[in-house]
């Protein structure tokens, strides 16, 4: 008994600086936690409670208990919910095949020591410093059917009859938009494999070569796992952005033609702010929820085994 | 030294903690001259008109001060339902008349009944009677009108000559074919810009007019008429289709509405489905207004398309009688004379004499005098959930992705899941 308390106190003794010192970071910490709080996880836990709800947003209007019907009509009767969930899902598959490759292609391009090199670093960024909204108005001139570029490039060279209604209609409008996208999320991609390629160490590099490895042998032995870190910060951002994008669909289409372009993030604002259904908007935006943490903890428990091994 | 640090942060948390609290309130000034005034933000000639009557009003009574909060058009709506039944609110709040919009601020308790003042002010002398038809629908006096807005086919003269059409269309067989004649010329027959969707919503609702009948419209637009069960549902659908298909302007659902009015200033569009106040927008685009001609949309009811936008005053505002003397003022002829144009080419006031500087507004004056009733943008019959429905069916039914035939069907379905 003796023995024990001798071991709690001395655990004591041992936690007490750490206790100490947490006393002392607690007042700083609580401005960020209460605003975080407030900001961030109370409407995020709330749109879950009221998903469970109905209620139109009248604040005199009790929100009525209503258990799953809101999963069901979004599942069953829902006319535009599984094409938000589908168009989600292909933007990110696609963004992580293109973009994310086009920005690993132009690091690799853009590290080599190269005239011009600080200007074409600059170049490919700057679409990325452009707040979406501002990429979408001018992307939608861009592809204005009658003024915009495409169209009119197209029948500059003779390939008139190649031009279409790239916004208005379904079949193209969302592959328009997402071609958008890649000229603005390339850049910053792009600035992280090259911060990455700064940690890839040259010796190895070196020595691979004097090995004999060729250049696609010392990129997929020496460079990709070196690169490891970088491209699971990459891979996560890239899923995150493009679950959450909705500027740039609003900008340009505002989810049209006929909901064609739908996303779940649009979806969910859309039955809240504009048809005043907070508990279907709720329950879009819990599906969203689930659909991120689904994709991004695996990946990211499963890189961070790799980086303990 | 600690415990100082920790008071301090302790401090700074409350601190931040009583600013949240504080942002959580809106509206209703706590000074009892100052009167609170939510709209949805304005173009700048309406921006400027507003302000202007303001200031004459304050600067005519001593004291009083007058707050105009603006948001966009989904802010403003979520914002009014927020407060609704609240002390939160604002004083007046602008909102468009329409039984989905402001006949659910009207259910829900928020709009203030003004019989005592049209009473007191003399209010039923002094507004038209087509502007009073949308106060008076829901029974009592709710609101007090600002502007109502008529909506029919504006036509370049021109290019209808080019066409070789010598008269305006008076039927619906007459716009058809003059649309036709207008295609043959080289000529594109009416704009569009879809990406709005109540730009195009404009042209399904005169259909549904034009193919059903009054009676039988309204039923749909506004009670408890099957979608599905209606044979001249199709029709209008099946008609807007063929108007899609062989007269737009190209590429009309991937554009917005300017957008796509640049195609009538520019002389390239002859048609353009817009209401009063394009009166101005036709001029300040460079366009003579003796060069364009404007006709109702030839429904065969003879009701004119249209819809009105009212100053409410907030049934928990303790301002009501301040809030109704700005409100007297407002639409006063000296008041009118101040906003002049801005919002509409006519003035709700009866007294207030058409601005005949833009010989478009004569125009409008003299298709009011004959209509015979009106009909409303389905966009203001019909709940928020419900009109984005309309919109996806309509231009479902424009792409090719629901026929025309089912496409009543599935709007009732979805009415009838609400």
């Amino acid at each position: 008994m003796a023995t024990v308390a001798l071991v709690t106190e001395g655990r004591a003794k041992r936690r007490t600086p750490k206790h100490h010192r947490l006393t002392l970071a607690l007042p700083y910490l609580i401005p960020a936690v209460v605003l975080y709080g407030w900001f961030l996880l109370y409407p995020m836990l709330d749109a879950v409670r009221l998903s469970f709800f109905e209620w139109s947003g009248f604040r005199i209007q009790e929100p009525v208990w209503v258990g799953f019907d809101n999963y069901v009509r979004l599942f069953t009767q829902d006319a535009v919910f599984w094409t938000a969930f589908g168009n989600s899902v292909v933007w990110v598959i696609l963004s992580l095949i293109l973009p994310t490759g086009i920005a690993l292609i132009l690091a690799l391009g853009l590290n080599r020591k190269m005239v011009g090199r600080n200007l074409m670093r600059a170049v490919f960024y700057i679409p990325a410093v452009f707040a979406s909204i501002t990429v979408a108005a001018m992307w939608r001139w861009i592809y204005n059917p009658t003024l915009g570029f495409v169209n009119q490039f197209l029948e500059a060279v003779g390939l008139g009859a190649w031009t279409q209604s790239w916004l208005g209609d379904p079949q193209f409008a969302l592959g328009s938009i997402f071609i958008a996208n890649i000229w603005q999320a390339v850049g910053f991609s792009m600035v992280l494999f090259l911060a990455g390629l700064q940690t890839v160490p040259v010796e190895l590099i070196e020595a691979a070569k004097l090995d004999g490895a060729n250049a696609w042998q010392r990129f997929r032995a020496v460079t990709v796992p070196a690169l490891r870190p970088t491209t699971i910060v990459v891979i996560i951002l890239t899923i995150i952005n493009s679950l959450k994008v909705f500027d740039l669909v609003v900008g340009m289409t505002g989810g049209g033609p006929a909901q064609s372009t739908q996303v779940l993030a649009l979806w969910s604002y859309t039955q809240s702010f504009t048809n005043h259904q907070f508990g279907m908007g709720g329950a879009v935006a819990t599906v969203l929820l689930i659909v991120t943490l689904a994709l991004v903890i695996p990946y990211m428990a499963w890189s961070m085994k790799g980086e303990d091994r | 030294m600690h415990t100082k640090r920790i008071l301090g942060a302790v401090g700074l948390a409350a601190t931040a903690v009583t600013v949240l609290a504080g942002c959580s309130g809106a509206g209703g000034g706590s000074d009892s001259d100052e009167l609170v005034i939510w709209m949805p933000t304005q173009e700048d000639t309406q921006g400027t008109a507003i302000n202007a009557l303001i200031d004459e009003f304050e600067k005519q009574n001593d004291g009083v001060t007058i707050k105009l909060e603006q948001r966009s058009v989904d802010e403003h709506k979520t914002a009014l339902r927020q407060v609704a039944g609240t002390d939160a609110g604002p004083d007046i709040y602008w909102y468009w008349e329409g039984s989905g919009l402001g006949g659910e601020l009207v259910d829900a308790g928020m709009s203030l009944d003004l019989t005592d003042y049209y009473d007191e002010y003399g209010w039923e002398d002094r507004f038209t009677a087509a502007s009073m038809s949308g106060i008076t629908q829901y029974g009592g006096f709710n609101g007090v009108p600002w502007s109502q807005q008529g909506e029919g086919i504006y036509y370049n003269k021109k290019l209808f000559d080019q066409a070789g059409i010598t008269t305006p269309p008076t039927t619906y067989d007459e716009l058809a074919e003059a649309a036709q004649k207008l295609k043959d010329a080289g000529i594109t027959p009416i704009e569009f810009g879809g990406t709005v969707n109540w730009d195009v919503m404009r042209l399904l609702d005169s259909l549904i007019e034009t193919e059903c009948g009054a009676d039988v419209a309204d039923e749909l637009n506004m009670g408890d008429g099957d979608w599905g069960a209606e044979e001249c549902v199709t029709a209008a659908f099946s008609e807007l289709k063929k108007w899609g298909d062989e007269y737009f302007n190209e590429g009309y659902l991937g554009i917005n509405n300017d957008d796509a009015a640049q195609l009538f200033f520019s002389g390239e569009a002859a048609m353009s489905l817009e209401g009063t106040w394009y009166n101005a927008q036709v001029v300040d685009n460079g366009m003579n207004p003796d060069d364009i001609g404007i006709v109702v949309f030839p429904t065969g009811t003879g009701r004119l398309y249209g819809f009105g936008e009212a100053f409410y005053i907030n049934a928990a505002s303790g301002k009501a009688d301040l809030a109704a003397q700005f409100l007297d003022f407002g639409t006063s002829t000296e008041g009118q004379e101040i906003v002049g144009s801005a919002w509409a080419a006519l003035s709700v006031n009866k007294d207030v004499a058409v601005d005949d500087s833009n010989p478009l507004n004569g125009i409008w004056a003299d298709l009011f005098g004959q209509a015979d009733g009106g009909y409303t943008n389905n966009d203001q019959n019909f709940s928020t959930a419900e009109t984005t429905e309309y919109w996806r069916i309509q231009n479902s039914v424009l792409t090719g992705a629901i026929d025309p035939a089912d496409a009543g069907a599935e709007f009732q379905r979805f009415r009838d899941s609400q």
